[in-house]
């Protein structure tokens, strides 16, 4: 049995990877932990899992494996407190507010022999798979531009609060997209601009909630990535990843979760687009305990949540100081 | 659909025995390929097989299912049931005496999409069903002869439709009436109709079945309407890749056709680990055989719509043709 705990499920996508976790066979779920009791005690009546009084006793059971999904200012201390209690970390995005922060994650993971894993889970998209076949294959050529998009509603609590999140929209959507076009070419990031806008579509939110960066990437394609929580509350779904990609031999275009029924009920009072495609939560966890299992590096380093982590920054960057900055 | 199930009970805890077919050199390269050998009789399949899985023409599945359920086998069928209602009514009864599970294989409730739609209904966000309107059709299929031939396959009602009528008995229920229009009988190159149908619940559907779209297209569309909201599902406008060359640049080989499903996903290897996890007493049959045997009864029904132009009862309906 591999056996896993959840360290806090501050941020809501705790409670789909307890749901994966719970299906997958040869995984015991051992508890939750989270400075919220009321949460804990939430997340149990939901899951039907144990919950610990402490991050400590939970660790005390002797985890194969820890997955933490707390605010984002939190990831450091508990990466900090697991490294030396389980051998495998599974960290949700972004992993810290910081570059320090993250530095000191990888760092304290590296000192113990833990294994890091950032929660990416879009790369577990099949359309995402399939896009990225078809960009390595070669068949569209000298890839000239890359037009992306991570639209959300706004999330509110904590991920509205600098000290907790490090920032809004920015910080919480441009890591997902960064991440997969890293993983798509084999590249880093060499240059962002970015236009940045405070309580832009919701008023006196006091956080960035639109972004639009600019970049250049290594490889020499150049793009842009929308990072707003622009879908209003009606939206009927919590927001996109899109890709547009302008070859040199041909056009690529990916809406990641386009596998939506249209549902229109009276009972909700809006439109709900109701997505039927592969739970990518479910590749991603498949990914972590298999990396347990098999004792193998993770398919998504700490060294990829921090050069993502990276690129928000400087685009916070850039928004103050109205200049490109140059990241690598 | 043979070497189809192949490759899937190949990723499940079950060994191939081997593979029966009238043209041996068809089981044999389906053996070769997926292991097991290739029998000389559906008598010796039957022989060394635990369960067995019928992917003949419609016609043939009775003799089958009959001698693998007199000897205790377990029976995987697929839709539909049979090409008659009295086939139908045997292959029940016989299993039902063996004591062995008979699973038809209606496929669609297991599409991700349609199991998800199912899900939406039963939630009550659509509420009580009124018109019900699908589509699955597209150009007709090249693979083997026999579905050309209405004896045989019983035409694209009996082997399209009636995907579509088993969803919607799953949502409606019973169906009272069918009146259907179509080029059947007609006996044309192609295969097209348009069914209505009146649910005893008192719900309207609609289905569209064909295989008289051109070459390249294959489409499906769902559209529920109840008291409470609409759903609507089509497979034109659900394709999260798109890619196009610019003049003269298209690659030798065709570009990634975007897979929705993890392989944990696919509908096919669903519906087989169901009937795995049924036999195990996990689960309860999603297809019961009565099931298959009214979403028989409505196609039939059909056919004589078209035929006679006139509507249908189904209740009782027990004309072959």
């Amino acid at each position: 049995m591999i056996r896993i705990g959840i360290l806090s499920a501050a941020h809501g996508h705790a409670h789909s990877y307890a749901e994966c976790l719970k299906v997958i066979p040869g995984v015991e779920l051992v508890g939750i932990a989270d400075d919220s009791p009321a949460r804990a005690q939430n997340f149990t009546r939901e899951h039907g899992i144990p919950a610990f009084p402490s991050y400590e006793a939970l660790l005390a059971e002797g985890l194969d494996g820890a997955v933490i999904c707390s605010a984002n200012a939190h990831h450091r201390p508990l990466t900090e407190l697991a490294a030396p209690r389980t051998k495998n970390i599974l960290c949700e995005k972004p992993i810290a507010t910081t570059v320090e922060d993250a530095q000191a994650m990888l760092d304290a993971c590296a000192r113990h022999g833990a294994r890091l894993q950032i929660a990416f889970p879009v790369r577990f998209a099949p359309p995402v798979v399939d896009l990225r076949d078809l960009l390595r294959s070669g068949a569209l050529g000298r890839i000239y531009s890359l037009k992306t998009t991570n639209h959300g509603q706004m999330p509110g609590g904590w991920f509205t609060d600098r000290a907790l999140a490090g920032g809004g929209a920015v910080i919480d959507h441009t890591v997902h997209v960064i991440d997969l076009l890293r993983w798509f070419f084999d590249t880093e990031v060499a240059e962002v601009y970015a236009e940045v806008g405070v309580g832009l579509l919701h008023d006196g939110l006091g956080i960035d909630d639109a972004g639009l960066l600019s970049f250049r990437l290594t490889n020499g394609a150049y793009g842009t990535l929308d990072t707003s929580w622009s879908r209003p509350a009606a939206f009927p779904t919590w927001g996109d990843v899109t890709i547009e990609v302008v070859g040199e031999r041909g056009w690529a275009r990916l809406d990641a979760f386009k596998q939506q029924l249209a549902v229109y009920s009276n009972r909700a009072q809006r439109a709900q687009w109701v997505g039927w495609g592969a739970n990518m939560d479910m590749g991603l966890m498949r990914d972590f305990v298999g990396m347990i299992d098999e004792r193998r590096d993770p398919s998504i380093s700490g060294l990829d949540g921090l050069r993502a982590l990276e690129v928000a920054l400087a685009a916070y960057q850039s928004a103050a100081e109205g200049r490109p900055i140059i990241v690598r | 659909m043979g070497g189809y199930h192949a490759a899937r009970w190949r990723e499940l805890p079950v060994t191939i025995g081997g593979f029966f077919d009238t043209d041996t050199a068809r089981a044999e390269r389906l053996a070769s390929q997926h292991g097991g050998r290739a029998f000389g009789s559906v008598a010796e399949l039957v022989e060394s097989c635990e369960i067995v899985d019928i992917c003949t023409p419609p016609s043939d599945h009775a003799s089958v299912a009959v001698a693998a359920a007199q000897a205790g086998r377990h029976v995987v069928c697929e839709k539909p049931i049979a090409r008659s209602l009295a086939d139908a009514e045997r292959m029940v009864s016989v299993c039902e005496a063996a004591g062995v599970t008979l699973f038809v294989a209606h496929v669609v409730r297991f599409f991700p999409e349609f199991a998800r739609a199912k899900q939406v209904y039963d939630s009550g966000a659509l509420g009580r069903l009124g018109v019900v309107r699908t589509i699955r059709g597209g150009a007709r299929p090249a693979m083997s002869p026999w579905f050309a031939d209405v004896a045989q396959s019983g035409g694209v009602i009996l082997d399209v439709g009636i995907h579509d009528i088993d969803y919607l008995r799953w949502l409606c229920g019973d169906v009272e009436r069918v009146f259907a229009r179509g080029l059947t009988w007609e006996k044309l190159a192609a295969d097209h109709a348009l069914i209505t149908l009146r649910f005893a619940s008192g719900a309207i559907g609609h289905i569209e079945s064909s295989w008289a779209f051109p070459q390249g297209i294959f489409r499906t569309f769902v559209e529920l309407a109840g008291t409470e909201g609409i759903l609507v599902h089509d497979s034109d406008d659900v394709r999260p890749l798109d890619v196009r060359y610019n003049r003269g640049m298209e690659p030798a080989s065709p570009p990634p056709s975007s897979a929705p499903n993890v392989s944990g996903d696919d509908p096919y290897l669903l519906e087989l680990r169901h009937f795995l996890d049924v036999l195990d007493g996990r689960a309860e049959l999603l297809v019961t055989p009565r099931d298959a045997v009214e979403a028989l009864r409505v196609a039939l029904a059909a056919l004589a719509s078209m035929r006679d132009g006139r509507p249908v009862a189904v209740a009782g309906f027990a004309e072959e043709l």
